[in-house]
This record gives structure tokens, C-alpha cells and sequence, in this order.
């Protein structure tokens, strides 16, 4: 029978309620701080191939596309004909999985009449994974911490203790990163429950071809209205001893679109490296924001869009490069393809702005250890219609944390939490400002510091005539230091963190600025 | 709740809309109901309301029901969108605010996140305070509530020397862990107080006394920001009321479904918030409670907006987060956030003025984009060319033309056919495909939300009944719980008066709340008892002055608890007890009996913590039985005639009784497929059922087939 448009999406619209009650759950319950103040996870249920069918809707665009190809990785170390009822298979390993180490995914079959049918899996961000404090000076993966193959954490039901035993003797709050393993396995048995009794009205091949065949071909028309052509977008990062280049080759033609990192920097001793999966991620994640951002996220609707880049660069490393903060890079892809394809469509350009910062402090307080972290967004680029947003997060959606509740977190005072005035470029429309924080650390021992700083030796460029943001900048005690150190930090020292404004758009009205 | 007395007493509601004010008045003993309506005066809302109670008395006067009505007119209570309309609208007060030093930005920072992913260009909630009328105060506490700097003398001059320069009616203040420690926010009132008695003036420690400055922020500025006018307000309407009733004092219905004083009201109306919505919830309570039933899934279904809450044991389920004033309408995120307790509703953009059309995918899709009242859907013929929710209704037979708002508003089949014309061809589908299509895509939107909101209070939706209220609710209810795979439906009387019938329903509520995070194992609980007296007496005075009776109060003490570690909280709620150490593992108790119920497991070796603790203190409710007071109950034939209607499980249309609602008398039983007409709505059961009268005139549905 075929599926009317009625039919179709009265069944799918199930799929996603159910896909999204599970993930709910699974924010409730989680212990780690990315879950739930940044949707830093994802539930997807795939078909007995691993293509998607339904994706939580919350999900951040680092998992679009990875959780399926997650899937289909564990089915060429598990075959599907080896795989029993009450197998789960878990994996942390950022090649197979997300890009880095503190996601771990996990798998599970979903049997009807003896048959797989479906897959439910679930990933996220972990409250910790082992090894040194996420922080982008770390050199290798073994730094970052404890490595899971892709492993069987349930077989027939039944545990592997082992497996157990080793996380739990890896990681520094082990009854909350188990809590979460757990309360991702959880979520994909609710997922089979749920989806179970559906199984009467629902043909899930059926639905899931019909899906991703209109979702592709949704795809295609909006990438037809670009005009074909070859487009460079180029930025920078502010990197390490040098800066990091991000090239980025946009080519249209017809209804594909494919883009190229050739020409971007070789690969960092340094935690910044983009796995191809993430690479993809993001790049779909510009493309759809850019072109259509309605369709729903499955494979149909990224089979149009290719990404590559060399064996051994930034965007393709090779083991063991460490890839912790992934996301300074990663996230870089997206001003460049919008740079790329600027001139061919001027009506929806926008400025450079800056993604997030971060602070994470750990130690011993009366006795007990803590661990907090903060996000710090920062200015966004201004368009041809509108100012840019004063520290929003883009292209990532992290939220700060109040900082209430920071100093019950940690033993420190937050002393300011201001729009950094004036940060963001000038233009026709100005760029959006960035923050500045100043804490106080108030502990009595010493406090170990991380700090992720973007764009505080880059700035975010204009565009049209527009000038650029304010770089961000990093101080103790006045003294500008390395975010790519680890710092410790006693009682009245004062850390000042200020974030990039974004680039503006067009001249100032009563300041030509002249236009390259 | 005013005291049973053997006289004829008469209790008046009055509601408040955006379109409409509505009043009921009621008799006791008896429970005879009379019924008002008329349109809503936005410059001076008390005009309206005095028409509207001029009215009811008339027609009590006029039934010769009792002999002095006026004098027997024992309590008004009153619900009202004005405060969610100003701050929708932004016509509230020049407000300022003022907060610890480097904090000035919050309300404008709020949390750096966008509430939509893959919008570029997406709108932000503009704060309510302009920044520059916000001061920064040389004060901090500690996160235990330690004094690290004193609001000194000198300080406070500065203040008060700068707050007179801002050219300002109202004024917030918030502090950074005034939840813990509120003494440098009382000073600074006492201070606004003695120097600006004229200046209205909101403390965050009284008005949302929790952790997270943005949020609690937000909620005083939003407090400050209606104060002035909800007041004069509630003073004009209070005097009003005063000369048509003069012994019936003013209650106010607040969102968490309870009624307070005028004082406190104007003193906190940012309570007043959801005021209508909530005594949607009320009467759907009320109505399930006369039935017997305590477990009930409240179905409302207007214009533009569906709305859903679930009730168990007689209690509605209460949210302390709120969001108001949404820039995208059904985008969480997208709105102020507003820390009050409040009943917990889900909203999504379904209602009979939900738009279909064609997606990217090219699949048919409905709402949240309504027509709204103009130009309404397309049989209105206002000039509505889409299809919408209505149209299929129409279309499907569950409409009648003649008989919509009584036959006062005739629909136009033909405009319908044209809407639904355009989609059919699009779709390459029939017009009852579409319409139908439309009608259960609607359905299936509804059913989606309320499933994701029963399954995450962590219940099953087949121990619920479904009570519908609203102009759209009955038609599309049977449908819905089907999907859900809800039983039994209820249909309330009065549906478009069914906010003044909750209102009457309700009983007198305070909440109280006092953040202070904790493992449970380390609680200081001498600490915690003395903050529970404080708010105790506190919640007993505003009790009083709602004219409450004290010792028929029921105490609660709530806890948001979490295991140390996780973000969201299990809320527990206990009776009243000492509270002392051994309060220790009733509270471990309750924690991991919902916690278990919500997510099915425990976390081994994780830590318990409070969070913030709560007092809650209601009346006692009552059952209210109501009946027509009017000639609505009538001897008229109850049978129409018959109507062809769309029968979803055989896929085609057949003939189904039409009967005229009030005139079926209680106790009448009857099977469906059938249609009950009454003057406000339609209730529409296209499946085999039981259908059965009940003494109140409310009508039972028992669904027979799935």
C-alpha cells in the first residue's frame, strides 16, 4: 500500500513524539551539564540498515548525521545475525562515534518476530570521561582520557562487569557518568517499548523510504536555487604557535552540494582536531540553517551534501590526534561556508561572529571535591537587516550558568557578568558584543583552572564594508596568560575572561570605511 | 470559602477575556446557575464587569430565586488576561530595577541561547526594564547567605539619590542570593518606601524567593512592571463591586488554581498570570469530581490554542517555571521566564482557526499559524481563504451551518469547499480526504503533546477520563482520547462559561518557597524549621485576609529534590508535620518513590539534595454541583433530526442522531455514532460509545471501540 501524505505523516509525527518523549526523559535524568543546558545529546531510531527514521528535535547540530553512522559502525564489528535480544553495544571512540571522547554512544536492537527491525540509540556528553580537564593545549587522545572501543556493555541481558568495573575506576564521579551510561540505556528500551505496539499499523521500511525520499528531494530543490558554481569561504583561528586555517571549497552543481577542506591547516598536537564525522556535522548543519532550515534531520536530507578533506589535516586527522575541544574548529566550518556562499547570496550573508568560550574549575572544598563549568558566548555578526545578537551562541547552543548557581557549584565569586560595550565591529549594522566575566576565587585550597578561549587572537571579520568584532582576551590578575595552559588558582586570585564582538555589516553612516 | 448558611446565598465569578468578560452567579443551596456575557471594555475593564454583574443579578432578581439579591451576594471572584495582555502588549509601567553590583546586564543577557536551532534570524524577547533604569547597589551575600559587603549608609543615599532621577512608577529588586538572605533587599525597600511612598516597589525574596538570578529577575521586573496598574485596577474594580454588592468581598483566582485577596493580588499580580486558563482546569475538576472521578486529563480547545493538564487526586499538577509573552508563540525559550507556581498546562497552536497546508516534504500539515478571529476561517466568509480546523469540521458533518453560536453566525459551505478545493489538488486527494486528513492530523497533534506530558508525570494515559471545555474541545475530544487510548470522556456544561464555573470552584491557596541547596544527609534542620515558621505565618496572614477559614486549612511541605549532580528536579509533597531530623526519611522516601515512578530506576551511590523547599496551604475543596438557572433545561423535543457525519473507523460518512443537548434530561442513555448540539459547541462522538446524561447535566462518553 502506498502512504498518502496524510497517513505519512500522522505515523511519522508518532515516531518523532515517541523519539522525543524518550529523550526528555533522558535530559531529566542526566548528571551532566552539557545534556541538559545544552541539548549536548541525541535519541535516534534507525531502520535495521542504521538510516535514520526520527531524531530528537532538541539535539545540537554536532549529532546530525553521527548517531546512524555510529550505528552502522557497530554492525561491522557486530553483525546484525550475531546480535540477540538485550544486546546493547556501547563506544566512546571519536572515529566512530561523535569526534570525541566525552560522547559515549550506545546501540541496541530492536526484535519483532525474531527479526531486527530497528536500532534505538542514544549519545552524550558525559559528566566526565578520566584524563586531564577538557582544555585545547592537551596533545593526544590518551591525555583525554578513558578510550571504550566499541564493546558489548550488555550481552543477552546480561552486563559485562568488567566493562563496568573499569569505567568506574576511570572517572572522577563514577556513580554520575555510570547514572548516565545507564540512563541511556533506559531511554533505548523506552524506545522499544514505545515503538513495539506501533508495529501493528506502521511499516517501518516503508515509512522510513518515504521519509528520507521527500526529505532528499526537499533538499535538492533548495540546493537547485543556488546557482551552480565553485565558492571559497576562508577564517581563521586563533590556533596555537600559528594561527589555524580554515579553507573551505563550496561546489554546486544541479541538486548536489559538496564541500572541500583542502588548503585548511595539517593536524594539531593539540585537542582541536575535527574527525570527518564531525566535520560532516557541522557542514550540513550550515547548509540546512542556510537553505532550509525546516527539514527534518535524516539521512535523506544530507545524502545531497558530501564533505571531504585530506588524509592527516585539521578536518581529517589520524589516531591518536586528540579532538576534546573539536568544537573551536568544528564550529569555524560554519562562518566559512557562509562567507563561501555570501556573493551568490548576498540576501541571507551574515558577519563573522564568535562561538563559546568556556571555564572549568575543579578541586577540594571542606572536604569535598567539585567541579563546575561556565560557557561564555559572544558577539554574532551582523546581516544586511539586523545588528548582530550580543552573546548569543551560534553556532552551537550553549547556556551559561547562572551564577547562583556556579558559586554553589564552586568555591568562587562571580564579580561581574557584563555586555562587554563597544566589542562588536561597526558597520550599517553593528556586530553583536561580547561578555565580560570576572571571578573571584574564594577557596581556601587550591583550584585547578581550564579555560577555552576562541577569538582572542582572530577576529571576527565584517563583511561589506562592516568592521570587525573586538578580539576576546584571557587575564589573571591583569596579566594576560595562555588559555592552552592548565592554571591553579588560590583564594582572591581574579580571572577576567572577555569574549569577541561579532563583525558588522555595510558602512557606518558618517564613516566611510574603504571596502577592499 | 464562605460558610454553608441555611438562607439562599449567591456567589458571583467573573472573568475577564481578551474578547469577552464573562460572569456566573450562582445560588446555594441548590447550585442553580445563571449565566452573562458581554464584550470586553480594554480601557476600563470594570465597566464591563459591571454590566455583566448588573445582569446576573437581573435575571436571579427575575427567576424570583431569593428574595434580597443583592444583600445575599456573599463573594465575587475574579479572574482576568489583564496581566498576561500587558505584558503581551508591553503597556505596562515605566519600570526600573535594582540589582548587586555587575549584574546589571542580566536581564538583558538572560541565558546566550537560542530557542530555535535553525533560525538565523530568530526574535528575542526584549527585557521589560530599559537599561538604563537599572542601578547597581554596592552590596553581596554569600551563596550560605553571609554578608561578604554590607549595603552601606552611604551606599544607600547614592541609591536612593539616583532611583529619584529615574523617572519611574514602579521599581524591582533583586539580589544575588537574596533567596538565602533577604535582608539588604528589605533594607532597600524600606528605604524606597520612606523616601518614594508613591513609587510601587517588588522585592525578589517576596515575590520568587528561588535559586537563579536571570529567571527571579525576570519575575520581579515582570511584578514591578503590572504593579501600578493592576492595582488601580483591582482598586476601581473592588469599588464597583463594593456598590451592586456591598458585603461580597473581592477574591482573585491566581495561576496555581487558587483563589487570594484583592491585598495580595495587588500586592504579587504576577500570580495572577493564568488566572483563566487555570479556572478552565478548576471546572473540569469540579465537574470529574461529581462524577466520582479524580484522575482526569483537563481538555480545552478554543480558536487558536489547545490547552491540556493533567489532575490527580483531585490536585492539579503544579509548574514553578512559567514562560509568558512569547515572541514565536509555541517556542519554548522564546518568552520571559516567570517563577510562580502554576498550573502545569501544556499549550500548542491547535484550535478550530489552525491553518492546513502543504510542507516542504509535501505533506499536510496544521497550524501552529491560526486564522485567528479575523479573517477566521474560511466559512466565516470574513475573507479567510485557507483551510482550517473548523472547515473540516464543516466539511465532515460535525458542524452545523444553521447552528453555530446558536444560528447566530452562519457558516458557508461553499467558502469551505473552495479552501479545502485548493489542498485537494495539491495533495491529489479528495475533499474528504483532506478534510478528514485535517481533522485527525489536528487530533494527532493534541494526542502527541498529551502523551509526552502524561508519560512525563510518569503516568498512564488509560487511567485518565478526558473533560472537554471550550468551543472546539467536544468536537474534537472523543478523537483525541481515542488516540490516547483514554476510555471515558466528560463533556461540562457551560463550556464557554467554564472558567467562572472553576472559579467558583476554587479553593483559597497560598505557596510559599525558600531555596536553599543541600545534600539531604547534611540539612540543618533547626535552619530549615525556622524558615518554615516564617513562612508559615506569613502564608496565614494572606490566608486571613482572603477571608479563609484557618483551621480548615491543609498544610503541605514540598521539596524540589535531585540526586547531587543532575539539573532538574522530582518534586515531593508531604502533609504537614514537625519538622526536625526524622523528617530525613519520609523525604528519601518520597524522592525515590517518584523518582522511580517517573524514570523506572534509581542511581546507586548518588546523593539526594534539596534544592528548594516549599509550603503550600489550601482549603479544603468542595464538591459544587450547578445546574441551568435558566430556561436552557427545557421540555423541546430532544431529537433534531439525523446528519450525515464522517464515521473514521468505516472511512465513510453515515447518519447520525443530532440531539439538542439540554434537553436530554439526567439519566437519559444513548449510543453513539451521535451528535449533542448546544449553544456554545458541539460534541461529537463518531464511534460506537455509551453515552449517558448524568445528574449534573454533564455528559458521560464510555468509548467502545479503539
Amino acid at each position: 500500500m502506498k502512504l498518502d501524505p496524510i497517513t505519512l505523516e500522522i505515523q511519522w509525527k508518532r515516531l518523532v513524539s515517541m523519539v522525543d518523549e524518550a529523550s526528555a526523559a533522558f535530559v531529566r535524568t542526566s548528571f551532566s551539564v552539557l545534556v541538559r543546558e545544552a541539548n549536548d545529546f541525541a535519541v535516534v531510531l534507525t531502520d535495521a540498515q542504521g538510516r535514520s527514521i526520527a531524531q530528537s528535535i532538541l539535539s545540537i547540530p554536532s549529532f546530525i548525521g553521527t548517531l546512524p553512522a555510529t550505528v552502522k559502525h557497530f554492525l561491522q564489528k557486530f553483525p546484525p545475525k550475531t546480535l540477540k535480544p538485550g544486546d546493547v553495544m556501547i563506544t566512546n571512540d571519536p572515529w566512530m562515534g561523535t569526534g570525541h571522547i566525552h560522547d559515549v554512544n550506545v546501540a541496541m536492537p530492536i526484535f519483532h518476530k525474531g527479526k531486527i527491525i530497528a536500532y534505538a540509540a542514544v549519545v552524550s556528553h558525559m559528566p566526565d570521561i578520566g584524563g586531564r580537564i577538557r582544555n585545547a593545549g592537551i596533545r593526544d587522545i590518551y591525555e583525554e582520557g578513558l578510550q571504550i572501543p566499541r564493546m558489548k556493555l550488555i550481552s543477552a541481558g546480561k552486563p559485562d562487569q568488567n566493562l563496568l568495573d573499569v569505567i568506574a575506576q576511570n572517572v572522577r564521579v563514577p556513580e554520575q557518568t555510570l547514572g548516565d551510561i545507564w540512563a541511556q540505556v533506559a531511554a533505548c528500551k523506552m524506545l522499544e517499548e514505545r515503538l513495539k505496539p506501533l508495529l501493528k499499523e506502521i511499516n517501518l521500511d516503508q515509512l522510513g523510504n518515504e521519509i528520507r525520499r521527500r526529505s532528499e528531494a526537499a533538499m535538492k530543490k533548495a540546493i537547485r536555487e543556488v546557482p551552480d558554481g565553485v565558492y571559497h569561504g576562508h577564517t581563521q583561528h586563533d590556533g596555537f604557535e600559528e594561527p589555524i586555517i580554515i579553507n573551505a571549497t563550496v561546489t554546486v552543481k544541479g541538486d548536489k552540494l559538496s564541500i572541500d577542506y583542502t588548503g585548511s591547516s595539517a593536524q594539531v598536537p593539540r585537542a582541536v582536531n575535527v574527525v570527518p564525522i564531525y566535520t560532516f556535522a557541522y557542514s550540513a548543519f550550515a547548509v540546512k540553517a542556510l537553505l532550509c532550515p525546516d527539514v527534518p534531520n535524516n539521512e535523506g536530507s544530507f545524502t545531497p551534501i558530501t564533505t571531504s578533506a585530506p588524509l592527516g589535516s585539521i578536518f581529517n586527522p589520524t589516531y591518536p590526534a586528540a579532538s576534546g575541544g573539536r568544537g573551536m574548529i568544528g564550529h569555524m566550518m560554519v562562518p566559512a561556508i557562509l562567507m563561501a556562499l555570501a556573493d551568490v547570496l548576498p540576501e541571507r550573508a551574515i558577519a563573522e561572529g564568535s562561538s563559546n568560550s568556556s571555564i572549568t574549575v575543579t578541586g577540594e572544598h571542606r572536604g569535598r571535591p567539585y567541579a563546575a563549568v561556565n560557557f561564555m558566548n559572544a558577539g554574532q555578526g551582523a546581516t544586511q537587516y539586523r545588528d548582530g545578537f550580543t552573546m548569543l551562541s551560534f553556532p552551537s547552543n550553549l547556556s551559561n550558568t547562572p551564577i547562583e548557581v556556579f558559586e554553589q557549584m564552586a568555591p568562587l565569586r562571580v564579580v561581574e557578568r557584563a555586555i562587554r560595550r563597544g566589542s562588536g565591529g561597526a558597520g550599517k549594522h553593528k556586530g553583536g558584543d561580547g561578555l565580560r566575566f570576572e571571578v573571584e576565587v574564594a577557596a581556601d585550597t587550591p583550584m585547578m583552572a581550564s579555560m577555552i578561549m576562541t577569538r582572542y587572537k582572530t577576529a571576527p571579520q565584517g563583511i561589506a564594508g562592516g568592521t570587525p568584532g573586538k578580539v576576546g582576551g584571557l587575564y589573571l590578575n591583569g596579566k594576560a596568560i595562555n588559555p592552552a595552559d592548565h592554571w591553579v588558582l588560590n583564594k582572591g586570585d581574579r580571572v577576567v575572561m572577555e569574549t569577541a564582538g561579532g563583525g558588522g555589516f555595510g558602512c557606518a553612516a558618517g564613516h566611510p570605511i574603504l571596502q577592499s | 470559602m464562605p460558610k454553608q448558611a441555611s438562607k439562599a446565598t449567591i456567589r458571583i465569578a467573573v472573568d475577564i477575556g481578551g474578547t469577552f468578560t464573562d460572569g456566573l452567579a450562582v445560588l446555594t443551596p441548590g447550585g442553580r446557575i445563571w449565566v452573562a456575557k458581554t464584550l470586553t471594555t480594554p480601557r476600563d475593564p470594570g465597566e464591563a464587569v459591571t454590566t455583566v454583574i448588573a445582569d446576573l443579578l437581573r435575571q436571579v432578581t427575575q427567576a424570583n430565586a431569593t428574595a434580597d439579591v443583592t444583600a445575599n451576594v456573599t463573594e465575587v471572584v475574579h479572574g482576568t488576561t489583564l496581566v498576561t495582555n500587558t505584558l503581551i502588549e508591553r503597556k505596562g509601567a515605566k519600570t526600573g530595577l535594582i540589582v548587586t553590583q555587575g549584574t546589571r546586564d542580566v536581564l538583558t543577557i538572560g541565558r546566550e541561547i537560542r530557542y530555535e536551532l535553525y533560525d538565523l534570524n530568530l526574535e528575542l524577547p526584549k527585557p521589560l526594564v530599559a537599561e538604563d533604569k537599572r542601578l547597581e547597589a554596592g552590596e553581596r551575600m554569600d551563596v550560605e547567605g553571609n554578608v561578604v559587603q554590607a549595603l552601606a549608609p552611604i551606599e544607600m543615599d547614592r541609591l536612593m539619590a539616583a532611583l529619584g532621577k529615574l523617572d519611574i512608577d514602579a521599581v524591582g529588586v533583586c539580589f544575588l542570593h537574596a533567596y538565602v538572605n533577604d535582608a539588604h533587599e528589605k533594607q532597600v525597600e524600606a528605604a524606597i518606601r520612606a523616601r518614594f511612598p508613591k513609587l510601587a516597589v517588588s522585592i525578589s525574596s517576596n515575590i520568587a524567593r528561588e535559586i537563579r538570578e536571570f529567571e527571579r529577575m525576570s519575575t520581579v521586573a515582570a511584578n514591578a512592571y503590572v504593579q501600578p496598574l493592576v492595582a488601580d485596577y483591582l482598586d476601581k474594580l473592588d469599588t464597583c463591586v463594593h456598590n451592586l454588592a456591598p458585603k461580597a468581598p473581592l477574591r482573585i483566582m491566581i495561576s496555581s488554581g487558587g483563589f487570594t485577596s484583592g491585598a495580595a493580588a495587588a500586592q504579587t499580580p504576577i500570580q495572577l498570570l493564568e488566572s483563566g486558563p487555570a479556572g478552565g482546569v478548576l471546572s473540569a475538576m469540579n465537574t470529574a469530581r461529581n462524577a466520582g472521578i479524580d484522575q482526569i486529563l483537563a481538555f480545552d480547545m478554543g480558536g487558536t490554542t489547545a490547552k491540556a493538564c493533567v489532575a490527580v487526586g483531585g490536585e492539579p499538577l503544579i509548574s514553578h517555571s512559567f514562560e509568558c509573552a512569547r515572541v514565536s508563540r509555541f517556542k519554548r525559550g522564546s518568552g520571559l521566564p516567570i517563577l510562580i507556581p502554576s498550573i502545569d498546562l501544556i499549550e500548542i497552536g491547535a484550535g478550530g482557526g489552525s491553518i492546513a497546508h502543504v510542507n516542504d516534504l509535501g505533506l499536510l500539515n496544521v497550524g501552529p499559524e491560526s486564522s485567528g478571529a479575523d479573517p477566521g476561517p474560511a466559512c466565516y466568509a470574513q475573507g479567510g481563504a485557507d483551510a482550517t480546523v473548523t472547515d473540516a469540521d464543516l466539511a465532515l458533518g460535525y458542524l452545523n451551518a444553521d447552528n453555530f453560536l446558536g444560528g447566530e453566525m452562519k457558516l458557508r459551505r461553499d467558502l469551505t469547499d473552495a479552501a479545502l478545493g485548493k489542498l485537494a489538488s495539491k495533495l491529489k486527494l479528495t475533499h474528504t480526504e483532506v478534510a478528514w486528513g485535517i481533522c485527525n492530523i489536528v487530533n494527532e497533534n493534541m494526542a502527541a503533546a498529551a502523551r509526552i506530558h502524561i508519560a512525563e508525570k510518569g503516568h498512564d494515559p488509560r487511567d485518565f477520563t478526558m473533560v472537554a471545555t471550550g468551543g472546539a474541545g467536544p468536537v474534537h475530544v472523543v478523537e483525541v482520547a481515542r488516540k490516547l487510548n483514554i476510555p471515558r470522556v466528560l463533556a461540562t456544561i457551560a463550556a464557554g462559561a467554564g472558567s467562572c464555573l472553576g472559579l467558583l470552584a476554587a479553593p483559597a491557596r497560598v505557596d510559599r518557597a525558600w531555596s536553599q541547596p543541600c545534600l539531604l544527609k547534611d540539612i540543618q534542620w533547626k535552619q530549615v524549621a525556622r524558615a518554615y515558621e516564617g513562612m508559615r505565618s506569613d502564608a496565614e496572614d494572606e490566608l486571613k485576609s482572603a477571608g479563609a477559614n484557618l483551621p480548615s486549612i491543609k498544610w503541605y511541605i514540598g521539596a524540589e529534590m535531585r540526586y547531587a549532580g543532575q539539573g532538574h528536579n522530582v518534586s515531593v509533597s508531604l502533609p504537614w508535620r514537625a519538622i526536625n531530623d526524622g523528617m530525613s526519611a519520609a523525604l528519601l522516601k518520597a524522592f525515590e518513590a517518584n523518582y522511580t515512578k517517573l524514570y523506572g530506576h534509581l542511581v546507586p551511590g548518588a546523593a539526594p539534595q534539596v534544592i528548594t523547599w516549599r509550603l503550600t496551604g489550601r482549603s479544603q475543596v468542595k464538591s459544587h454541583t450547578f445546574t441551568w438557572g435558566d430556561s436552557r433545561v427545557s421540555a423541546k423535543t430532544a431529537l433534531r433530526g439525523k446528519r450525515e457525519i464522517y464515521l473514521p473507523l468505516r472511512k465513510k460518512f453515515g447518519a447520525a442522531p443530532v440531539y439538542d443537548r439540554y434537553s436530554l434530561k439526567p439519566g437519559t442513555r444513548l449510543t453513539g455514532p451521535l451528535i449533542l448540539e448546544e449553544r456554545e459547541s458541539t460534541l461529537v462522538v463518531p464511534v460506537r460509545a455509551d453515552v449517558r446524561i448524568l445528574r449534573d447535566y454533564t455528559v458521560e462518553v464510555m468509548i467502545r471501540e479503539f
